[in-house]
This record gives structure tokens, C-alpha cells and sequence, in this order.
């Protein structure tokens, strides 16, 4: 019996999608005298670029989308560990600058009313720990325990804290958040 | 006026907390100060705009120079966002006329009793709302059924009092005749029929009650319902778009449902205990103060007990709760899109995904089950030592032939009503929270001002003048503007095809038109008039409109059509179906236009759907189309047809017409390129093409895709 092959070869997605992960050999940031962060890729030099994390709760050092002030993406950093020091020191900034969450340290107290949550916290932001006080609507989808024992909470002005460790935060704290966690 | 304006910021630029002052003032001059000192002081000149950059829990505010450069003033969390769109507003028509107006400086949203900051959206402090007050406001809307109430309310007390006469003759039974064993039968036959008459007339009389309740109370729930909902109708599209639809539904059923629940049965219940209360009361300090003294003892007790189990369980139940209806949520979820569950063969991990939150659920319920069933017993004895002690006082009495068996009788069963209150006492506070929250957000609709309103004075301008934007600008958020400067002038009768990439500011062009929100800056105006001094019901009349997401109504094909001209003659909706080119699909249905179609048009094509809407935008037979991606759905060939019915009807009515397909917009007077929120380009087709800008390249790169998709069909 003749048998035939399919000699059309598929072409994988891999293949098929240019994921524009950065040349390092074409890449430079640096900073500007106005405060921003610019790029230097392939010939171009763009002077405020935006920074954005592909999974910044799962995993915040990967993926990190570089775009020009227009949202433009001109290209993908696969891990921030590729960077070199200099380079990593300016990325880490720029990032640290667009996303802002400090982390609560502890839940002082917390108080139910009309559907909003109130909470009165101790939280640390770039290494300085101050008071904090937020409303949260909405509790089942703006505090999220995730599987890893981190916890986020989102309040109703669109910020946003963590609690890096469920299991490190005092009892008492834990106990204030309990009714609140699933 | 004012000479300055300030921002509050509360980052420093390494993003540690500080408590900065960003300040504009009259002359030009941008200065900023935190800790006591001057950061830096700035000059207007050579700025061409004041932007906030938002970004994930925080944002920055910079200038954006003339050459290019750009310059960060400071950065602040999220709190700060709104404020710091306001800031750039004042700054911008400084760099835009050259003169400061500087508006009252609105003042951070504080509560004035307690210095808490309000939430966005929230009038009221959550902390120190007057529950007083609240409930008052609740109960005047009670005021068209007190009568119903009262009437009710007195049933419910003579039933009330006919129960509690069961004891009483209890009483007499024991202590008359079946004590002493004397008899005679007819007098025992005449009390326990006495007992049997209070127990049947009391049940009639409660029944009575309850169904003039009942009626009250859906009278109540209706009348709440649907003030909630006209209010929603008359509240502006920015109002509503604060608010998730989920939101919106729950406000107007089941808030309304819990408040009514409230003041109607939680309320009947509490009178009825009440005056139970107060008859035992009374009835047992008269027949034995002393015993009566026993029952209130460990009242204190009791008290505290009771109030203590319910903090601990109602946390518990309060999870539970949540978990439930986490599990509805999904359920929901994936019921909806079911169908692409199963186009992606994820039926498995969909039964897990739901069994796993079913587990947790039943964990979380059997853990508070086990609770109640141990907590409870307990809770009883508590609610019960009266019980024994009135008892063991009242046996030794007896003993002592100080008092009768009877009285003890009477006394133990009256003990269950002086209980009863306190068990429901003890649970009050939780119902009174749960429904001041349902009232709170009830009241928040029903109070909050419609942005956009017609003025008493209201102008009823035909709409078949000139169209004219005047330097407007708009955004949905007011730091960032998604219209910028816009200035147009349409002339009456004139078809214009708004052109330009996704997001530039199209529809939003549209919605401004039809007033669905009111310029940040500027104005739009319709014959000379400007929309604010017009009549919103008067422009919605005279406006055809279709979206690009078409909706339709739950109904027949028919309604669809009417929703627009409710008293259409059947020859008028045909002619607007043959105009939009749905006549040709509908008469094939069996049902013709009496056809049925679901929530959403969801059982016709999309294109089908898209027809039905131009319809129904045509047969108003407006002055002023407007048309928004309104043939996107449809082939080219349906499309090309439409657009020759459509092309008919156009004539001699200002037409505006959105497009991504620019073969659609052949036939315009004038196109009108928008570009990053601003007119970039004016023109007829042929004009925009000599000028090779952003049109030509529109048009040259649809050229090449099409032209590309015909080689590629060819080749295969």
C-alpha cells in the first residue's frame, strides 16, 4: 500500500510570534535630567518609556514590557536578572516608580460598616513604615489571599497594599483579617 | 478669584512617603514645598501641557515642554489621583489662553465630626451616619400604608392577647377543678373550649394580620423599588458608569428587599413582642411579684451571653455567606459561558474549579454547624435558669402552701414570652446594621443629583440648524482627557465620516452630542443652542442613533422597532426595516415581525441585529443621524445596499457617521481625522489624499490588506 506524507510543515506559535525579547546589545536605559526614563534601542532613542510588568503578582521580575511614551512596545525584557548592574539599578527605579505597594506589616484594627471595610494598618513603603488608613468595598474581590500565602488589598481609591507572608504576621493581625480571607 | 491653586502629594520622588504642596500660581509659576523647604519653583514659559502619568497604586504629575522635554513635578498614591486631574485642568487653560481661573479650591472630603476622609462617591461618613435619621427617612416613606399598618398592628395585638389568655385559664383548670377533684365535667369542658376558641380566633385574627401586613409591606417594597429605579433612569452616564451594573441591580432589588423586610416584618414582629412583653409583664407582677423578680434576675446575664454568641457566630455565618455566594458567583460565571467552556473541552477542570469552592463551603458550613450545635444547648441554659429558678422557688412554695400549682403553671409558660423578646432582641443589632447599609445605598441613589439635567427653562430648539463644537474637551476621568481642543463647525444637512485609530475619541464624540456626559471644557451647540440650556427628552427625540454594540430588547422584532416611535404605524416600521435592510430577514422568520427574539437579540446574527438598529434609529425620521460603526457586522455586498437605502434618507439631515472601513464613509461631504484626541485633518475623501496624512495612510493601508488577502486567496 502507498502511503503519503504531508510534506506542509506547521510552524509552531514559538516560531510563528516574534516575542521582541531585548537585544541587551542594543539596549541602554538611562535616566533624564527630568525624572523619567529613557531608552536607547536599536538606533532610537526614546525619551520616556513605560515600564510594564507581564505578571507582576506572580512572578515580578519576568517579562518586563518596554514601551514608548505612546504605549508603543518596542520590546520584551525576559528577566531583570539579564540586566547588568547599572542597567538593573535604572529598571528596578523606573519600575519601583509605576508600581507603588506597600506592605503591611500589621492590621491595628478593622471595622465593618455598610458594606466598606475600614482598616487601620502599619505598612512599609521603599523601607520607611508609617500608619495607614483604607476603605475596602467590595471584600470578597479586593482582599485576595493568594495560594502562595501572600495577601492584597485593593481599596476603594485604587491602591494597593500586601502582606508578603500570611504566616509572619502577628496573630493578632491575622485575627482582625480572618473573617475576611478565603 | 483666587491667586493660587496647590496639589497635596504624599510621595517623595524615591516613592517614600512625605507630605509635599504642589502650587500654581496666577502668574505662571509652579512651586512645590515639603518638609518646610522650597523643592523647586518653576516657570510657565515654554510649557505646552500639564499631564498625570497613572500607574499601578500610584501616579505622576509632569510638564510637558515645547521642545520635547519632559518634567516630573511630583508623584503620589492613588489617593491623589483625582485631585491631581483637577490640578492639571487649572494649569492647562493657563498654558492654553495665557490667563489663570482658578476655581474655589475644592477641599478634601473630610467628615466634619470625625476628620475621616469620605469615600469617592459617598455623601455620608460611614462612621458617623445618624442611624436616627436614616430610620426616620425609611419610615416617612412607610407614610401611604400606616393606615394598612395600624390595622394590622391592632389585629396582631388582639391575637396577641387571646394567646396569652391560654395560660390564665391553664390556671383556672388547675387550681379550680383539677386540684381539688371536684369537678363538675361541664365546667372543665366550658374552659378547655374557652382555650380551644382563644387559640382558633387568635389564629384567625393572625392571619388576617398578616395578609394586611403583607400587603403593606409589598406596597412598601414596590414603591421603594421603583423610585429607586426612575431615579436611575433620570441619573447621567457618568453617575452610572461609577457603579458596576451588579451594583446597580442589587441597590434596587435586594437592598430594597432588605429594608423592607426591616421596617415591615422585622418591625410587625417587634410590636407584636412588645406588647407581648409588656401584658406578661404586667399580668405577672399582678399574680406574683416576688416569682416575677425570679424571672428578671439572671436577666443581666443572659444579656451579656447572648450578645457574646452572637458577635462570635455571626462572623462565622458572615463567611459563610461570603463563600456561598462566591460559589454562586462562579456558578453564574460558567453557566453564561458555557459554551465556551465546551468549545475549549474544559468541562473537567470547570466541575473541579466549582467542587473545590463547594467543599469549602460545606468545610466552612459543617465547622459553624458543629459550633451552633455545641454553642447552643448552652445558650438555652442560659436563656432558661429563670426557668428553673422561678421553679425551684415556686415548687418549695407550693410545698410550703404558699402558692398554688396553677399560678406556677401559668407562670413557667408566661416565662417563654418574657424570653423570647431578648433571644430577638439580641439579634436586632445585626438586622438594624444589615438594613442601614440597604438604606444607606437606597437613599445615596434616591438622593444623588442627575450631572446632566434640563433647566426649568429648558430650550426646545429644532434640531435641523448647524452642529458646532467650540474648543471642547473631555474626559471620563478628568486626568485624562480623550478629547482635546476640538473645534467643528457642521452645516446643517452636511455628512460627516469621523475617521481615525481606535480610541482616539470617536464615540466619545458622539456620546457628547447626544449629551450622554457634558464637556470638561467648552461647549457643543445644535441651531445656536447650547445643549445645556436644551431639554434632554427634546434631543433624544430628534437624535437616530446606532451604536457599535447594538442592543436590543427581550420581545418580538416588532417592539424592537416601536421602542423608538411606540405608536408607529406597521407601514412605518416595515419601511424602517426595508431602510436598514432587515425586511428581507425578518419575512423569511415564520413569525415574521412577530417574531420573538431573546435578551439581547442573542437568537440573531450579529449583522441581523445591526440591521434591526438602523431601523429603529430610522424610523424617528430624525433631523440628526448619528451612526457609530452602525455596518460594521455586515458583508460587503449587504453593507454596499444599506448603504443606498441609507444614503436616501441621509439627504437633507446632518448625518455623522463613525467607520473603520472607509469605503463606508464614501459618500460624506467631509471627513474629519481625529488623532491622540485632536482634529488632525479636514477634508472631502479626495483632499485628505493630496495631503498624504494620516488618512492617506489609513487608506493605503486598508488598500494593502485587501489587496494581500485577494493575493492569498488566489494563490490557494
Amino acid at each position: 500500500m502507498e502511503t503519503t506524507t504531508n510534506t506542509q510543515m506547521t510552524i509552531g506559535l514559538a516560531e510563528a510570534i516574534d516575542l521582541g525579547l531585548m537585544d541587551h546589545d542594543k539596549a541602554e536605559f538611562y535616566e533624564t535630567p527630568g525624572g523619567f526614563t529613557g531608552f536607547r534601542y536599536n538606533g532610537e532613542d526614546y525619551k520616556r518609556i513605560v515600564l510594564r510588568r507581564a505578571t507582576p503578582i506572580a512572578d515580578p521580575s519576568a517579562y518586563i514590557s518596554v514601551a514608548d511614551h505612546e504605549n508603543k512596545e518596542i520590546c520584551v525584557i525576559r528577566s531583570l536578572s539579564d540586566l547588568s548592574d547599572d542597567q538593573l539599578k535604572i529598571v528596578s527605579g523606573e519600575l519601583d516608580r509605576r508600581y507603588y505597594c506597600p506592605e503591611i506589616v500589621e492590621i491595628k484594627s478593622v471595622k465593618d460598616k455598610m458594606g466598606y471595610i475600614y482598616m487601620e494598618m502599619r505598612v512599609t513603603g521603599r523601607g520607611e513604615a508609617f500608619d495607614k488608613n483604607c476603605a475596602v468595598k467590595d471584600v470578597s474581590k479586593n482582599i485576595r489571599l493568594l495560594d502562595d500565602g501572600r495577601l492584597i488589598v485593593f481599596d476603594v481609591d485604587g491602591n494597593r497594599y500586601i502582606v508578603q507572608d500570611m504566616s509572619a504576621l502577628d496573630k493578632k493581625s491575622v485575627r482582625r483579617l480572618e473573617p475576611y480571607l478565603f | 478669584m483666587q491667586d493660587s491653586y496647590t496639589l497635596r502629594y504624599d510621595l517623595d520622588e524615591n516613592m517614600r512617603p512625605c507630605d509635599g504642596t504642589l502650587r500654581f500660581t496666577a502668574d505662571g509659576r509652579v512651586s512645590a514645598l515639603s518638609g518646610g523647604v522650597t523643592l523647586f519653583d518653576h516657570s510657565l514659559e515654554g510649557v505646552e501641557e500639564a499631564l498625570v502619568l497613572a500607574g499601578v497604586g500610584c501616579g505622576t504629575l509632569f510638564l510637558k515642554r515645547k521642545d520635547g522635554e519632559e518634567l516630573v513635578l511630583c508623584r503620589f498614591s492613588m489617593s491623589a489621583l483625582f485631585p491631581a486631574g483637577e490640578f492639571c485642568k487649572v494649569v492647562n487653560y493657563y498654558l492654553q489662553t495665557g490667563t489663570a481661573s482658578i476655581p474655589e479650591q475644592e477641599e478634601k472630603r473630610v467628615c466634619e465630626k470625625c476628620g475621616r476622609t469620605l469615600i469617592e462617591g459617598l455623601k455620608v461618613c460611614l462612621f458617623c451616619y445618624s442611624r436616627a435619621g436614616v430610620l426616620k427617612r425609611a419610615l416617612q416613606l412607610l407614610k401611604p400604608f400606616v393606615r394598612r399598618i395600624v390595622t394590622a398592628e391592632a389585629f396582631m395585638a388582639v391575637a396577641s392577647i387571646l394567646y396569652l389568655l391560654i395560660p390564665i385559664f391553664n390556671r383556672w383548670l388547675i387550681d379550680d377543678y383539677l386540684g381539688p377533684m371536684e369537678g363538675p365535667i361541664a365546667h372543665i369542658l366550658f374552659i378547655a373550649g374557652a382555650m380551644l376558641l382563644a387559640r382558633v380566633l387568635g389564629e384567625t385574627i393572625f392571619i388576617i394580620s398578616s395578609r394586611a401586613y403583607n400587603r403593606a409591606s409589598l406596597g412598601y417594597a414596590t414603591s421603594l423599588r421603583t423610585q429607586a429605579y426612575a431615579k436611575l433612569q433620570r441619573l447621567s452616564m457618568s453617575s452610572l458608569a461609577k457603579r458596576t451594573p451588579g451594583d446597580l441591580i442589587r441597590r434596587v432589588m435586594e437592598d430594597t428587599y432588605t429594608i423592607k423586610d426591616f421596617i415591615t416584618d422585622i418591625g410587625r414582629w417587634g410590636v407584636e413582642q412588645a406588647v407581648m412583653f409588656v401584658i406578661v409583664l404586667v399580668i405577672l407582677l399582678f399574680t406574683n411579684p416576688w416569682l416575677t423578680l425570679l424571672v428578671f434576675i439572671p436577666l443581666p446575664l443572659v444579656c451579656i451571653v447572648l450578645t457574646r454568641f452572637w458577635d462570635f457566630i455571626h462572623i462565622r455565618y458572615e463567611r459563610q455567606w461570603r463563600q456561598s455566594s462566591k460559589c454562586n458567583s462562579i456558578l453564574h460565571d460558567i453557566i453564561k459561558g458555557i459554551r465556551t467552556v465546551k468549545s475549549f473541552g474544559n468541562e473537567d477542570r470547570e466541575i473541579e474549579k466549582f467542587s473545590g469552592q463547594t467543599r469549602k463551603l460545606a468545610q466552612v458550613s459543617s465547622s459553624n454547624e458543629k459550633l451552633w450545635a455545641l454553642l447552643f444547648p448552652g445558650m438555652v441554659f442560659f436563656t432558661g435558669i429563670g426557668e428553673f429558678l422561678v421553679l425551684y422557688f415556686g415548687g418549695s412554695s407550693i410545698l410550703e402552701g404558699g402558692l398554688s400549682l396553677g399560678v406556677l403553671v401559668q407562670f413557667t409558660m408566661y416565662i417563654a414570652y418574657v424570653y423570647a423578646p431578648l433571644r430577638w432582641l439580641v439579634s436586632f443589632p445585626r438586622w438594624l446594621a444589615d438594613a442601614m447599609t440597604s438604606m444607606v445605598k437606597v437613599f445615596e441613589i434616591l438622593d444623588e443629583d442627575p450631572d446632566i439635567t434640563g433647566k426649568e427653562d429648558a430650550l426646545e430648539t429644532p434640531l435641523t440648524g448647524g452642529l458646532k463644537f467650540d474648543g471642547v474637551s473631555f474626559g471620563y476621568k478628568s486626568y485624562e482627557p480623550v478629547l482635546k481642543d476640538i473645534n467643528l463647525d457642521i452645516k446643517p444637512g452636511e455628512m460627516i465620516g469621523i475617521v481615525g485609530k481606535s480610541g482616539v475619541g470617536k464615540t466619545t464624540l458622539i456620546n457628547l452630542i447626544m449629551r450622554l456626559y457634558d464637556p470638561n471644557a467648552g461647549g457643543v451647540s445644535i441651531s445656536g443652542t447650547d445643549l445645556r440650556d436644551m431639554d434632554p427628552a427634546h434631543l433624544h427625540e430628534n437624535i437616530g442613533v446606532v451604536f457599535q454594540d447594538t442592543f436590543l430588547f427581550a420581545g418580538t422584532v416588532y417592539d424592537n422597532i416601536a421602542y423608538a416611535k411606540p405608536d408607529a404605524k406597521p407601514e412605518e416600521i416595515i419601511a424602517a426595516c426595508k431602510a436598514g435592510g432587515a425586511h428581507d430577514f425578518i419575512i423569511k422568520m415564520p413569525d415574521g415581525y412577530n417574531t420573538v427574539i431573546g435578551e439581547n437579540g442573542h437568537t440573531i446574527s450579529g449583522g441581523e441585529r445591526q440591521r434591526l438598529a438602523i431601523a429603529r434609529a430610522v424610523i424617528k425620521d430624525p433631523p440628526l443621524l448619528l451612526l457609530d460603526e452602525a455596518t460594521s457586522s455586515l458583508d460587503v455586498e449587504t453593507e454596499a445596499a444599506i448603504q443606498d437605502s441609507l444614503h436616501k434618507l441621509i439627504k437633507g439631515r446632518t448625518t455623522i457617521a463613525i467607520a473603520h472601513r472607509l469605503s463606508t464613509l464614501r459618500a460624506a461631504d467631509r471627513l474629519i481625522v481625529l488623532d491622540k484626541g485632536k482634529v488632525a485633518e479636514t477634508g472631502t475623501h479626495r483632499e485628505l489624499l493630496l495631503q498624504k496624512g494620516i488618512y492617506c495612510d489609513l487608506v493605503m493601508a486598508q488598500r494593502q490588506t485587501s489587496k494581500k488577502t485577494e493575493l492569498q486567496t488566489a494563490n490557494k
